[in-house]
């Protein structure tokens, strides 16, 4: 690996550099972005359909609640991939 | 093998103008479209007799009616929020029209997947939520409410009411704005991904490749009928969440 | 003197285009992009520099200009989606919403009318059957009052009848009784006589006297009532 850097960086020019730089912390930024929302999603979802299951009659006022927590969760996710696209395009 | 370069960023998002020297292009002409298909649906509608049972097109914008006022306005809002169906119930058509034309073909490109768009609703909603909190509390009534929220040991205003500056004042419009712009975006982008994947695949040279390339344009199906779903929850999400925050500054308890 | 513009992206030359004129002017920055793209010979993408492609145009001046950033908002879309947007809530929120929410309301209140009505109906067609059951009703004990007293009739005219016949009957037998009685009295008399006149005749040739008729009478009357006793 260090190897492959060193030879890297005797090749590439310094805006090279950066951007190569910026394509690997793009993806590592979505990555990292969405570990946490894709298990707060996860949970939500899987409570909600406990609650759903347990109290058919309240089924729609946790479903909307559901959307909006899932709205919420998936923001952070969702800003994860700005980053990337900001990193890896901008 | 195949070597496949994904093509330049700016030329799946960016469009140049349809007429030459005037400024109107793609995103331009599907957020005109949308105004105007949502208005000749609700014309039509209209002019239909209100008499006997709605069919066809007065069927469909009743059930879209009833749709914002059920599943928005009275789940967020309560009855109090019914004066706000007509501005919830255009939000959530052109949304869903601008989103729609990202797998309509010739279209293939969600209006919405650009910032302008969504960063124009969410700053009208953010101004809207500020407006009628400040008019139905008062200037500092609102700002008790929202900076210090009721219920919150005295000692943790410390912590909260820098917090909840930030989640009102800057949040949620980002927020709002990048929930629907980077949802969109990404489903566009993942649409052009496995179409070229596809594409490639079944132009290879390597006559093997062929076949293979069944693979992606399946993904493709899948995505294409997900964005489907995706483009109708977003626009809901969207409104509902513009419900919520107009309903928390009509009504501080809530 | 001719300006090449050069658009980049990630340090690569995306397009170059040559104007003739001295203009900074770019109006919109994709409008550049997306212009007929004509590389310099010699000038790949992604080797370009800008000194090479100053070398390739002659004397030409180089604006080397970045590629718009594919999340930046353009004015030119946020002001058309923000006009429609506006129009179309003006449309919807003055015009259209309100005939089409009236109309709604107009068939929602004809419904529940209708169906008032229709209840009305029913509570008139109830009260219309429970009005004729009262009749019925009134009627059958009516029929069966008649019944009775008919019955009752009948049933007093049978037993007066009855009772007539039944006193006939009592009388005749009455009178038969006491023919029969009255010839059975005669009857006995006429024995007594005969058994006493029998018993005396006896009772002389035996005791060679005349017996006492009284007691002569006794005994035959004793003999006979156990006689007929028997």
């Amino acid at each position: 690996m260090e190897a492959i850097a060193r030879l890297v960086a005797a090749e590439a020019t310094p805006a090279e550099l950066k951007n190569n730089a910026a394509a690997a912390s793009a993806g590592y930024a979505y990555g990292l972005a969405a570990i946490g929302p894709g298990i707060g999603i996860g949970y939500l979802v899987g409570k909600s359909v406990e609650a759903m299951a347990r109290q058919p009659e309240a089924a729609g006022m946790v479903r909307t609640t559901m959307f909006l927590g899932i709205a919420f969760t998936e923001a952070l996710a969702l800003i994860g991939f700005v980053v990337f696209i900001l990193l890896k395009f901008a | 093998m195949i070597a496949l370069e994904f093509p330049e960023i700016n030329s799946i998002l960016v469009w140049k103008d349809i007429f030459p020297n005037f400024p109107f292009n793609k995103v331009a002409l599907i957020a005109v479209l949308a105004t105007l298909i949502s208005a000749t649906i609700f014309l039509l509608a209209v002019r239909q007799s209100h008499k006997e049972a709605p069919k066809g097109i007065r069927n469909f914008a009743e059930m879209i009616v009833e749709f914002v006022e059920d599943g928005i306005v009275m789940q967020t809002m309560g009855k109090d929020g019914l004066a706000w169906t007509p501005f919830l119930l255009t939000m959530f058509m052109f949304i869903y029209l601008c989103n729609v034309p990202g797998i309509i073909p010739f279209f293939q490109m969600p209006a919405t997947a650009r910032m302008a768009v969504p960063m124009f609703l969410a700053l009208m909603v953010w101004v809207i939520y500020n407006v009628t909190g400040i008019k139905h509390q008062g200037v500092g009534g609102y700002l008790k409410s929202t900076l210090f929220p009721p219920g919150v040991p005295k000692a943790l205003y410390i912590l909260v009411t820098p917090i909840e500056f930030i989640s009102a004042i800057i949040v949620r419009p980002f927020s709002l704005a990048v929930r629907l712009f980077a949802n969109m975006m990404a489903g566009h982008i993942l649409l052009v991904t496995f179409a070229l994947l596809s594409e490639a695949l079944f132009q290879a040279k390597d006559k093997v490749l062929i076949p293979v390339g069944i693979l992606p344009f399946l993904m493709l199906v899948f995505l294409t009928s997900f964005e489907v779903l995706v483009a109708f929850l977003q626009a809901y999400i969207f409104a509902m969440l513009t419900a919520v925050y107009i309903g928390g500054a009509t009504h501080p308890e809530h | 003197m001719p300006t090449a513009i050069v658009t980049q992206s990630n340090g690569r030359l995306v397009h170059v285009r040559l104007v003739s004129e001295d203009t900074t002017d770019t109006t919109m920055p994709e409008e550049a992009m997306l212009e007929t793209t004509v590389l310099e010979d010699g000038v790949t993408g992604g080797e370009a520099t800008p000194a090479q492609l100053k070398s390739a145009a002659g004397e030409a001046q180089v604006t080397v200009k970045a590629a718009p950033n594919p999340i930046a908002p353009t004015p030119k879309e946020a002001l058309w989606s923000a006009g429609s947007f506006l129009v179309l809530f003006v449309i919807l929120r003055y015009f259209l919403f309100p005939k089409l929410k009236k109309g709604m309301d107009a068939r929602y209140a004809d419904i529940r009318s209708d169906i008032e009505g229709a209840d009305t109906v029913k509570a008139d067609a109830q009260s219309a059957v429970a009005d004729y059951e009262k009749a019925l009703a009134a009627i059958r004990v009516e029929a069966s009052g008649r019944i009775d007293a008919a019955r009752q009739t009948v049933d007093t005219e049978r037993n007066a009848q009855l009772a007539q016949v039944n006193a006939r009957i009592a009388a005749a037998r009455a009178e038969a009784d006491q023919q029969t009685a009255a010839a059975r009295a005669a009857a006995q008399g006429q024995v007594a006589a005969a058994v006493a006149q029998v018993a005396t005749k006896a009772a002389q040739l035996a005791s060679g006297r005349a017996p006492d008729a009284a007691v002569v009478q006794a005994a035959v009357t004793a003999a006979m009532e156990s006689a007929g006793s028997r």
